[in-house]
């Protein structure tokens, strides 16, 4: 059907919201309009330009649009667009910025394993996965990603409240000469030299080494 | 390093430079041949190649009327220069040759800038700066 009277105001900051390079649309409701006001979704391929819908994001009232799928390329990189509808009217066509799923992501903190003997304790550290299709599709590590993939660490001693800081490539981490019968808290963090990239710091995860058994 | 800074001084005025390129039909680096489909052997050559490119193509047809992105442009250009300036030391010493594919596909990303107007062109080759960064990074 040909366009309708587009008078209708325009959604508002249509922009990309990624984590581990899950690519959700997001947008604000028109202003002024209530309920009611339903939306389409469109997106190209940048250097191609071809307006491709999203039929799965068609007449849709909520205000995201999950285009994981359609953005899965890092290599390329993407407009988004949304047009609202409501009582026969519509709105124009606000578009995103360019998006770069390689440099606009969110990236979540690693997951921390801590073991520990009498003296020292063993950090296991582990890179979150890349978005994927499915449950049972393959896996990715954001490591394979972002070849130049390091952690942060912070461990704490409770009993003193004195901290380290560690900086480290591989995933693992021995911390020795420490206090028998002592508890420690692990936190991790990724950090991605270029382009630049940080996430959070992981919850505490905290372990006491062994007692010391010839006291 | 260089390319952390040329990438830090992308980030601030990135939005800015592409908002000014509505084209989106066309790419210098990445259409119709991307960037990424390039050997690993004909890196080294391409990366020269594209460095003379935008020191002699973009950064100088890249003027704003926004001061503040103008000199975030000649910042990344001196960036360019210090790297250029290694590049030269490997081509003189043999170690960045140019094989027929890196050529070809050089010729490509030329054919892409002219097939727009010069400002156009270079403010659309400023905009893919990332583009070119993402590239380079993925298997330095």
């Amino acid at each position: 059907s040909g366009e309708l009277y587009c008078s209708l105001p325009n959604p508002r900051n249509v922009h990309f919201e990624s984590i581990n390079m899950k690519n959700v649309l997001h947008w604000s409701a028109p202003e002024g309009t209530g309920d009611g006001v339903l939306y389409k979704v469109k997106y190209s391929v940048y250097g191609i330009g071809k307006w491709i819908r999203k039929p799965e994001c068609r007449k849709i009232n909520r205000t995201w649009c999950d285009l994981s799928s359609e953005t899965a390329d890092y290599e390329e990189q993407y407009y988004a667009s949304v047009k609202a509808f409501l009582n026969g009217m519509c709105s124009d066509w606000m578009e995103t910025t360019r998006f770069n799923p390689l440099t606009d992501t969110k990236i979540d903190p690693p997951t921390v394993n801590v073991s520990s003997t009498e003296k020292s304790i063993s950090i296991i550290l582990t890179a979150p996965e890349k978005w994927k299709r499915s449950p049972g599709g393959e896996s990715v590590s954001l490591l394979q990603v972002y070849p130049g993939l390091q952690y942060n660490v912070s461990v704490l001693n409770k009993k003193t409240k004195k901290r380290w800081f560690f900086s480290i490539s591989n995933n693992t981490l021995v911390v020795p000469w420490l206090e028998p019968g002592t508890s420690y808290c692990v936190s991790a963090q990724i950090h991605v030299t270029t382009p630049l990239l940080r996430s959070g710091f992981s919850k505490e995860y905290c372990i006491a080494t062994l007692k010391d058994k010839t006291a | 390093t260089g390319v952390t800074e040329i990438r830090s001084g992308f980030n601030a005025i990135k939005a800015n430079i592409q908002a000014r390129d509505p084209i989106r039909t066309l790419s210098i680096l990445s259409h119709p041949h991307s960037l990424h489909k390039v050997k690993s052997s004909d890196k080294c050559c391409i990366i020269h190649k594209l460095f003379n490119f935008y020191m002699d193509k973009v950064f100088k047809h890249c003027q704003t009327e926004d001061s503040y992105v103008n000199r975030k442009i000649s910042s990344i250009a001196n960036s360019f220069l210090s790297i250029k300036r290694k590049l030269e030391q490997c081509h003189k010493q043999n170690k960045c040759l140019c094989g027929q594919e890196s050529t070809e596909k050089f010729k490509q990303i030329l054919v892409n800038y002219e097939g727009l107007n010069i400002t156009s062109a270079a403010i659309k080759s400023l905009g893919e700066l990332d583009i070119l960064l993402d590239w380079m990074e993925k298997s330095h």
